[in-house]
Formats: C-alpha cells, sequence, structure tokens
C-alpha cells in the first residue's frame, strides 16, 4: 500500500488526480477502523493532514470558511460563538481522543447516516466545497449525501472546505445514544432559526439511509410563525405548535431496527427531540438581544 | 532489620508494580524483549456453527514468504486427552460452535501470519445448528452438578403446599443475556522450548495449575514446564485456566523451533475464551401479608456448548440468602451450538442475584413493605440449608449503614412520581453476597544476605492489587516494615497455589504467606536473626480444616435512576455500596475492587448485551463498537464502604474475597430503582430506553 504524504493542496490535488483509488486519510478515525476491520484494502492512503488550507478555518464576507480537515476539538474551543450547532454536536463526538483527532471532512467523507456533523450542517445550510484539479464546485449539505455512506465527491476529489453563513438564530443539537459517551446516535436532531430570512432548517441524523432535513416540518414551522407574527412580536411558542412540528420531523424518518434500537424507537425520539429543541431554541430567540 | 510493632495489614499503600506500569516497565507475558527470533501465531475461526473440517488448503499459503507452518486438524501435533475438552484444539475435525480455531498460521511477523490465516481456504462439511436458548428448549436436561461442585437441585420443605397457602406470591421470569469477558489486555501466551522443557509466559490467573494441565497435556513431568505470568491485565475468570492460545503457542513453538506469540485479538475474546451463558430464571416467592418469606422457588435455564459441560450455578445464593419454610432450588441445562460460557466474575451469583433481588423487590411492593425492611425480616439465623452457623454475616448492618448513608429513611414507595424536571427520579436497594472461599497454598520466605526479607508465592495479580497486598501481610508476619519486604509472584516454580479466582486469592495466598512469615521470624529469633534461612510453607493440612460454619461475604446496594419521562433514557446518578467483607488489607485497593464490580453490574444492568444471529450460530456485536460497556461518563457518584466485620473463624487474617461481590447485585437494584423511578419493571437485561418507553408515565 502506498502512502502519499502531499504537503500543499496543489500536490494533493495532484495525487488524488493521479491516484483516483487512494483513500484519503485525516483523522483516520473511520479509516483506520475500516482497515483494522478488513473492510477494504486500498490501494494507496492520501494524507491530508499537512495540507494548511484543510487544517485551518477563516472568516470572508460574514462567511465562515471551515478548513475540511479541522478537529472537533477546535470546532468546540474555536468557533462555539459563530457556529454553536456544529460545536454542540461536536461535544457529542465519540470521547476526546477521538475529538481531537476526528474531522467534519472525515465525517463528511464517511457519510454515515450516524455522522454526527451531518445535522448540525443541514441545519445551518451549509455547502461543501470540493476540489480537484479541473477545479473547485460547491454542493449544498442537502444535496451531498446520496446514499448509505456515499457522498457526492468524485474520485478525483477532495472534500476541502465546509462553507456557511452563520445562522443569525439560536441553533440546537440533541443526540440519543444508549450511554453517555463515545456511542453512535439512536436518533439525532439538528435545528437553526435563521431570523434574518424568516426560515427554520433541520437535519436529522441515524433515522434514514442518508442524513436529511424534514423539509415539510420546517415549512410547516415557518409558516405557522409568520402568520402568528412570532417573528416579530417574540411571543411564546404555543406548546402544540411545538408539538406539531416534532411530529412532522418524525414523519420524515424512515429508520430501521439494529442493535443499537428499534425503529419504533428512532421515531419516537425524533419527536421528542425535535419538539425540545425548537422549544429551547425558541427561548432563547425571546431573549436574544440583537438580531 | 528493625522490629516494629504497627501493622501493614489496614493501611493503604499504592500499588508497588503502580509506577511500572504507567510507564510502561511493567512487562507483560509477550512483551519478553530478551528472547529474539520470536514467531506469530494468528488462529483460524470457523465460518460455520457445526459440521465438519474437510479440508484446509494450506499448501496455497504454507509457500507464502514469512509463513513458517499452517496448523490444520491434519498435521497438528496430537495431544495428551485433557480435563478440559476446550484444550484439545486441532485434534479432530468437528466443528461445534461458530468462531472455533480450525486452524492456525505461525509466521514471522504478526502480519503475515494474519494476512495467510485471512486467506486460508477451508472447506467445511456443514450441518444444521441449534443456538438459541429457549424456555421450553427439548435439549434442556439436568446436569450433574453445578460449577464448582454444588448440587443441580435442593428441595426443603414443601414448597408447593406454601405457596398454595400463601398470603402473598410473587412469580417471575428473569432473563440475563449473554455477557462477554473483556478484560483490557486479551489472553497473551508466549511458549519457548529449551530442548524438552517448556517455558510459557502468559497472562493467567494461576501459574501452577496451568504448569499442571499442560505438562498433561504435552505428556511433560511438571517440573519440564515453567509458567510465568509476572503481570496480567485483568481476566475476571477467563483466564482462570489455561486457554487454547497457551496449547497452541506451546504447539506451535515446538514445531517451528522458535518461540511463539499467541495474543488474541479483541473480536476473538467474544468467542473462545468463555461467556457468561444466558439465563431464563423463574422466582416463586410466597410470604404472608407482613413479608415473611414462607416458600422460596428458583429455576434456571441456562446454556452451555457441546465441547464442554459449564453448568453456572445460577440460583446457588437463593440457598443462603433468606429464612423461608420451604425452599427448592434447579438448574437444567442446554448444550447447543454455541461458544462454551464460562466463569465471569461471580459466576452464578451475579445473574442469579439479579433474579432473586428483583424478585424481592417485587415482593416489597406487592406486601407494601419497605424493601430494606423487608430483607431485615427475612433474615436467617443459620445457613438455611445446611444449618451451619455463618462464621460472620452482617447483611442487615449493611443494610442498614446504608439505608443511613443513602438517606432511605425518607422514601416514599410510590413508583414513578417523583419528578425534576422531565426526569423521573427513584430508588433501589439489592443484596449482595459471595461465598468465602480458600484454596491450599504453599509459599516460602527467606532473610536475604544483603537484609530484607523475599517471600515467594505463585500468586498472580490481575490488576487487583495482590502483590501488595500480599506484601502487608508479610510485613506484619515478619514484624518488619513493608519497605523491607519483597514479594515475588506469578511463577509456577513457586509451587503450589490458590488460583486468582472464585475471589480466594489474598484469603488463601494470604494465609501462606502469613504462616511463611511467623515461621520465618520464629526461625530468626531463635538463630539471633542472622544467616541464611528460608522456610517452606503448606496450608493444605490447615485449609482442610476449616470446617463447621457457612462462610460467605454479604452487602448492600444502593442506587439512584433516573429515567427521561419522554426518551426513556437511563442514568444512575449514585451507586452505593456497603459491604460486610471480613478484614480490609488495604483499603485503597480493596474500594477499587468494590466499585470495580460494581461499575461492571451498572455495565451489565444498562449496557451489556451480546446478541446472537440465530441464521449464523454467533454473537454479532463482537467488539466494542457493537459491545457497549460503560463508560467513564456513565459512572458518576459511586462509593464502596464496609462495615466492621471480624471474623475469626472463616481464615487466621479473617478476610473475605473482594473481587467477586461488587458486581452481584448492582444490577437488580439499578432495576429495583429503575421501577421506582418509572413503574416499569423490567425482568430482562440490559434495561433499553426502548424497554421503558411504552409504560412511562404520561
Ligand atoms: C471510538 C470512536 C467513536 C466515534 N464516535 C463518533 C461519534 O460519536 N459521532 C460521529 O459522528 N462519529 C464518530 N466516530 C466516527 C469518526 O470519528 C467520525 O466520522 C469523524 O468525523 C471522522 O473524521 P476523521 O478525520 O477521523 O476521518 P478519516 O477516518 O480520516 O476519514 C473518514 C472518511 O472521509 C474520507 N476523507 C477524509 N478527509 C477527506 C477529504 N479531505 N476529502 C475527501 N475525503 C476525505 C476518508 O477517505 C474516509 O472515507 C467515532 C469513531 C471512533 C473510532
Amino acid at each position: 500500500m502506498d502512502f502519499l504524504q502531499p504537503s500543499t493542496m496543489a500536490e494533493a490535488l495532484a495525487a488524488k488526480a493521479e491516484h483516483p483509488g487512494a483513500v484519503p486519510i485525516a483523522g483516520g478515525t473511520d479509516v483506520m477502523v475500516e482497515m483494522n476491520f478488513d473492510k477494504h484494502r486500498p490501494p494507496a492512503l492520501l494524507d491530508v493532514t499537512r495540507v494548511s488550507e484543510l487544517t485551518e478555518w477563516g472568516m470572508d464576507d460574514g462567511r465562515v470558511r471551515l478548513g475540511a480537515g479541522v478537529s472537533y476539538t477546535r470546532i468546540i474551543d474555536e468557533l462555539g460563538d459563530r457556529l454553536p450547532g456544529l460545536a454542540m454536536a461536536s461535544r457529542t463526538v465519540g470521547s476526546p481522543q477521538i475529538r481531537n483527532r476526528g474531522t467534519v471532512g472525515g465525517n463528511l467523507g464517511a457519510a454515515s447516516p450516524a455522522g454526527d456533523a451531518h445535522p448540525a450542517l443541514l441545519a445551518a445550510d451549509a455547502e461543501i466545497e470540493l476540489q480537484s484539479t479541473a477545479g473547485t464546485r460547491v454542493v449544498k449539505a442537502h444535496e451531498f449525501y446520496l446514499g448509505v455512506k456515499r457522498n457526492a465527491a468524485r474520485r478525483d476529489e477532495l472534500i476541502t472546505a465546509i462553507v456557511l453563513t452563520p445562522p443569525s438564530g439560536p441553533q440546537q443539537f440533541c443526540k440519543i445514544g444508549t450511554r453517555n459517551a463515545m456511542v453512535i446516535s439512536v436518533a439525532a436532531f439538528g435545528l437553526a432559526l435563521h431570523p434574518d430570512r424568516r426560515v427554520v432548517r433541520t437535519g436529522i441524523g441515524s433515522v434514514a439511509p442518508t442524513p436529511r432535513r424534514a423539509y415539510a416540518a420546517e415549512e410547516f414551522l415557518a409558516a405557522e410563525l409568520e402568520s402568528a407574527g412570532l417573528w416579530e412580536s417574540r411571543a411564546e411558542l404555543p406548546t402544540a405548535l411545538a408539538r406539531e412540528f416534532g411530529e412532522k420531523v418524525k414523519a420524515a424518518g424512515a429508520p430501521i431496527d439494529d442493535v443499537r434500537g428499534t425503529a419504533a424507537y428512532r421515531l419516537h425520539s425524533l419527536a421528542v427531540m425535535a419538539r425540545r429543541a425548537v422549544t429551547w431554541a425558541w427561548t432563547d430567540y425571546r431573549t436574544a438581544r440583537g438580531t | 532489620m528493625t522490629a516494629i510493632t504497627t501493622r501493614a495489614v489496614g493501611s493503604s499503600p499504592t500499588r508497588i508494580e503502580g509506577t511500572a506500569k504507567v510507564t510502561g516497565a511493567a512487562r507483560y507475558s509477550t512483551e519478553q524483549d530478551h528472547l529474539g527470533d520470536v514467531a506469530y501465531l494468528w488462529p483460524v475461526p470457523a465460518t460455520i456453527a457445526k459440521g465438519r473440517v474437510e479440508a484446509v488448503d494450506s499448501d496455497a499459503v504454507a509457500g507464502l514468504p514469512g509463513v513458517l507452518a499452517v496448523l490444520t486438524p491434519d498435521n497438528a501435533p496430537r495431544l495428551e486427552t485433557p480435563d478440559d475438552a476446550e484444550l484439545a484444539v486441532l485434534q479432530d475435525h468437528e466443528v461445534s460452535y461458530r468462531g472455533q480455531f480450525v486452524a492456525a498460521v505461525v509466521a514471522t511477523s504478526l502480519e503475515t501470519a494474519r494476512e495467510a490465516a485471512a486467506s486460508l481456504h477451508i472447506t467445511y462439511a456443514e450441518v444444521p445448528h441449534d443456538s438459541e436458548l429457549t424456555e421450553n428448549h427439548p435439549k434442556l436436561s439436568k446436569p450433574e452438578k453445578v460449577n464448582p461442585a454444588f448440587p443441580t437441585d435442593t428441595e426443603d420443605g414443601d414448597v408447593d403446599a406454601a405457596l398454595a397457602a400463601a398470603a402473598v406470591t410473587v412469580d417471575a421470569t428473569y432473563r440475563t443475556p449473554p455477557v462477554h469477558n473483556n478484560p483490557m489486555e486479551p489472553h497473551a501466551s508466549l511458549a519457548v522450548w529449551l530442548g524438552h522443557e517448556l517455558t510459557l509466559y502468559d497472562s493467567l490467573q494461576g501459574a501452577f495449575a496451568a504448569q499442571q494441565a499442560l505438562a498433561k497435556l504435552f505428556a511433560l513431568p511438571p517440573a519440564s514446564v515453567h509458567v510465568i505470568n509476572e503481570h496480567v491485565g485483568g481476566g475476571f475468570g477467563s483466564k482462570g485456566t489455561v486457554r487454547l492460545g497457551a496449547v497452541l503457542a506451546a504447539m506451535a513453538a515446538r514445531e517451528v523451533g522458535r518461540p511463539v506469540k499467541v495474543v488474541l485479538g479483541r473480536q476473538h475474546m467474544f468467542t473462545v475464551v468463555g461467556y457468561r451463558t444466558p439465563t431464563i430464571q423463574r422466582v416463586r416467592l410466597g410470604a404472608d401479608a407482613d413479608g415473611q418469606l414462607t416458600a422460596i422457588e428458583h429455576a434456571a435455564i441456562e446454556q452451555t456448548s457441546t465441547v464442554l459441560e459449564f453448568a453456572e450455578q445460577t440460583t446457588v445464593a437463593t440457598r443462603i440468602m433468606y429464612a423461608a419454610g420451604s425452599r427448592r432450588t434447579s438448574h437444567r441445562l442446554a448444550a447447543l451450538d454455541v461458544p462454551t460460557p464460562r466463569w465471569m466474575r461471580a459466576p452464578g451469583e451475579c445473574p442469579g442475584m439479579f433474579a432473586l433481588e428483583s424478585a424481592m423487590d417485587e415482593l416489597a411492593v406487592a406486601t407494601g413493605v419497605d424493601p430494606v425492611e423487608i430483607r431485615i425480616r427475612n433474615e436467617p439465623d443459620v445457613e438455611p440449608e445446611s444449618g451451619k452457623p455463618f462464621s460472620s454475616r452482617n447483611l442487615v448492618a449493611c443494610l442498614r449503614e446504608g439505608a443511613e448513608r443513602f438517606g432511605w429513611a425518607a422514601r416514599d414507595p410510590r413508583p414513578g412520581v417523583r419528578r425534576d424536571g422531565r426526569w423521573l427520579v427513584g430508588t433501589g436497594v439489592a443484596a449482595s453476597t459471595y461465598p468465602s472461599y480458600v484454596g491450599p497454598s504453599t509459599a516460602s520466605a527467606a532473610a536475604e544476605p544483603g537484609g530484607g526479607f523475599v517471600v515467594r508465592i505463585s500468586a498472580a495479580d490481575i490488576g487487583t492489587g495482590a502483590r501488595t497486598v500480599l506484601t502487608q501481610i508479610a510485613a506484619d508476619a515478619l514484624r518488619v516494615r513493608v519497605e523491607e519486604v519483597r514479594v515475588e509472584i506469578g511463577d509456577s516454580s513457586f509451587g503450589q497455589a490458590a488460583l486468582a479466582g472464585g475471589s480466594m486469592g489474598t484469603a488463601s495466598w494470604g494465609w501462606a504467606v502469613t504462616r511463611a512469615g511467623e515461621r520465618l521470624r520464629a526461625a530468626l529469633d531463635e538463630h539471633g536473626g542472622d544467616g541464611r534461612l528460608e522456610v517452606h510453607v503448606d496450608t493444605a493440612e490447615e485449609v482442610k480444616a476449616r470446617t463447621g460454619f457457612a462462610y460467605h461475604a454479604f452487602g448492600a446496594q444502593y442506587a439512584e435512576a433516573r429515567v427521561d419521562l419522554d426518551t426513556g433514557e437511563v442514568r444512575v446518578p449514585r451507586l452505593l455500596g456497603v459491604f460486610g467483607v471480613g478484614r480490609i488489607v488495604n483499603p485503597r485497593t480493596a474500594r477499587s475492587q468494590l466499585i470495580g464490580g460494581m461499575t461492571m453490574g451498572l455495565s451489565m444492568a444498562l449496557h451489556e448485551e451480546g446478541v446472537l444471529d440465530p441464521a449464523f450460530g454467533d454473537y454479532v456485536n463482537h467488539d466494542f463498537a457493537g459491545y457497549h460497556v460503560a463508560a467513564a461518563a456513565d459512572v458518576a457518584d459511586i462509593d464502596a464502604v464496609w462495615v466492621d466485620e471480624q471474623d475469626e473463624h472463616v481464615n487466621p487474617l479473617g478476610v473475605k474475597g473482594i473481587g467477586e461481590i461488587g458486581i452481584v447485585g448492582t444490577a437488580a437494584a439499578v432495576a429495583n430503582a429503575v421501577f421506582h423511578a418509572t413503574g416499569v419493571r423490567v425482568r430482562d437485561l440490559p434495561i433499553r430506553l426502548d424497554k421503558l418507553l411504552g409504560g412511562l408515565p404520561g
């Protein structure tokens, strides 16, 4: 097996073009596990950790450009204020060791329905930047996940960054697992309110073949907030509305039974998380100054 | 040398080998750098659950660079028939369970061995298998005895009549899943032959017994086998006797003429080292209106493999726990096409007390008697079945002390009524017990020429602190400071000694070390304290003379459970264990043994479950990604304390074992607390969130 170790973006893209079968390795917390279990034996590994564009984040015209290789630990420490939803999700990943190594780029590369970054990215309307020697393109998060562990990146492309405008309103992330840490989600839910655009965004995890948005629920809630004038009044969120939102989020799920939980449990918990998340987020919105 | 009177026993020195372990200086079994030219063996597990190996295509891999040997049922060296049939590895072509080792590759590197093992093509003749334990399984039968030598069934009085006449009855079936032994260090063996002499470095819980078993297997005089287990990274019983990694290492090392290492992979641990059998247990209790028991029936159903009969003693604790006019206990066993279940921390007591102590809680609810009080009301004067007096029994003191510390007094018995935000809150109690075994042991003690003393015993420190407590015990017997004593353990050449198992290590070894120390002290006093003196002792006679009492440790565990009203998530913010376990030699290491057991009990209550795929006859979640054990974040406020207990009958040191009792009763305490929080009685472990959901109050 070859081990490719580019130190610049240009070298990395050239290497990927030349060896499209090479498997990128960032934190390795998915790649090494799969190799250990002999799930596949790639002809080459492409280490992306030395490419500084991938391991940095910055602001550009109000947008965050988060290098694909920034670790969860750094997201928690450095981006908790700008991207609270993603930071909340990051805090629930694995253990300190996994958070030190693991990256959002890796989560996207693996594209597991249980990946914890996905609901937060979906709710934040994030875009995924993909680069190859042929150029750069940007894919919206909700168009990125194509199937179980399949994503929109082509064989010659690297995931280079996550680009997003920090949501203007409160964000929430909830996850249910069978223990208190080091746990794959039984179900997960991400929510962001975007009062500037008067929209609501969601992301659901572990309840369908891919991470996805609960479109009907988003539209329902946005319409209700609008018609009741709640965005302006910042009045209390009616309990029935929160509950109905939960039911509509649940309707977006299509889970399976497995050793971690039954399908019925997953759907139930999704409704609970959505109801709670919207209640908390709305409380934050009501008490927030500015925005 | 300074003769002193202060005692080391009862003080809390840190582990003697602690620094060596955390700095990596301690050498575990396969880390013998002085041996060059080591080869590596990787086993090949069967991919069918039942049938025969028809052919192994060794030729295809035998020629690969680095491959030294391919061991198969056709060419593996013949062994003498072992007492433990699991050890007859590669001796025939039968496949008795999926994952059984059917071949092995030896190579110059681990990677090569693994690669070759993975590509080895094996042809099987497969026949249908039967791997699922059920209540009415046609293969259920009555074993001759249960582990290690208890009667299978017992009966005392007329249970049926008492149940029929009882004012209150409980009749419930409890289930525990397969639970897997996963010490941090997997089984690790390194075998070296020098002519006809075998040296085995191994992660075993008893070097002497291993020496005897290997000598028999390889038809050698015991003196030609040397087993060393200086440091062991946990065992829980799964390393209690020689396991097949050691046999493969010895076999292969002789074949290839170089030292051979066998370190099992984590996934092998779920199959070949022994796990806790699943159980289906029916408990029937009859009581008067005040909760005074008139009848106890406890019937257990469990599994074994077709290779080896292991009949777990699931209901034996019920024979000693509570006074009752009548009592019946039984065990039924089905030999299935499954890996062999074996010892795992408190085999028998642990799953059995989950059932009994859950049933006692149900009886408390049914009679309206407080769960602590109902246990106190049924406290026996003597051991119920044998009629023997207890050497000491402090269950009531533990229950009371625990109730006091835990704040039990104000408890409202109604289930499902306490809320803290969206959390339902409840508390539960359960009793613990474990026998105080002791085994004969030999030890030696010598005054060293340059000053100081060395004590040798074939004990094993499997992470418990055994080396440290034996040093304390030796220092007291010699009447010197601990710094003057060096205790050497982990070597079969030190002679016969009990296993680090059955919670009998400190009692058994401590007894021998005490006698050795006393005898050397006497000899020194007589000879004026100089010169090279060495004494040898054997406690066999003394140990045999221990009779007349029932010897057990007891305890009480209290748990608080919080259950999310909407999602069924369970948290256990508080666990308290109070134990009556004789004299505590080292409070620091004792506490860590006890809370370690309780943590494992919590893990059993909430997480651990080997999920069988009946189509393949194997456990699907055979690694730590799929098989969850409690994480540090699951354990909040956990504590273990002990009541003052002086027992002059149990052994000269007055100690009772503490390695296993901590796991006994924990799962019931948690399940009882979950019931109190929610009103949902979970009778099949683990308490998963989806089992609670349907029944939570609105
Ligand atoms: C013990 C443990 C606990 C875990 N717990 C969680 C958890 O709680 N939640 C969770 O979501 N995940 C969890 N994971 C999974 C894993 O940590 C995450 O998916 C993590 O985000 C992967 O990031 P990484 O940088 O380590 O990825 P890697 O393993 O390096 O890569 C993962 C995939 O992404 C691809 N890839 C990486 N970088 C790029 C790139 N720049 N361009 C294109 N493709 C790329 C790789 O080729 C591979 O397919 C856990 C893993 C372990 C081992």
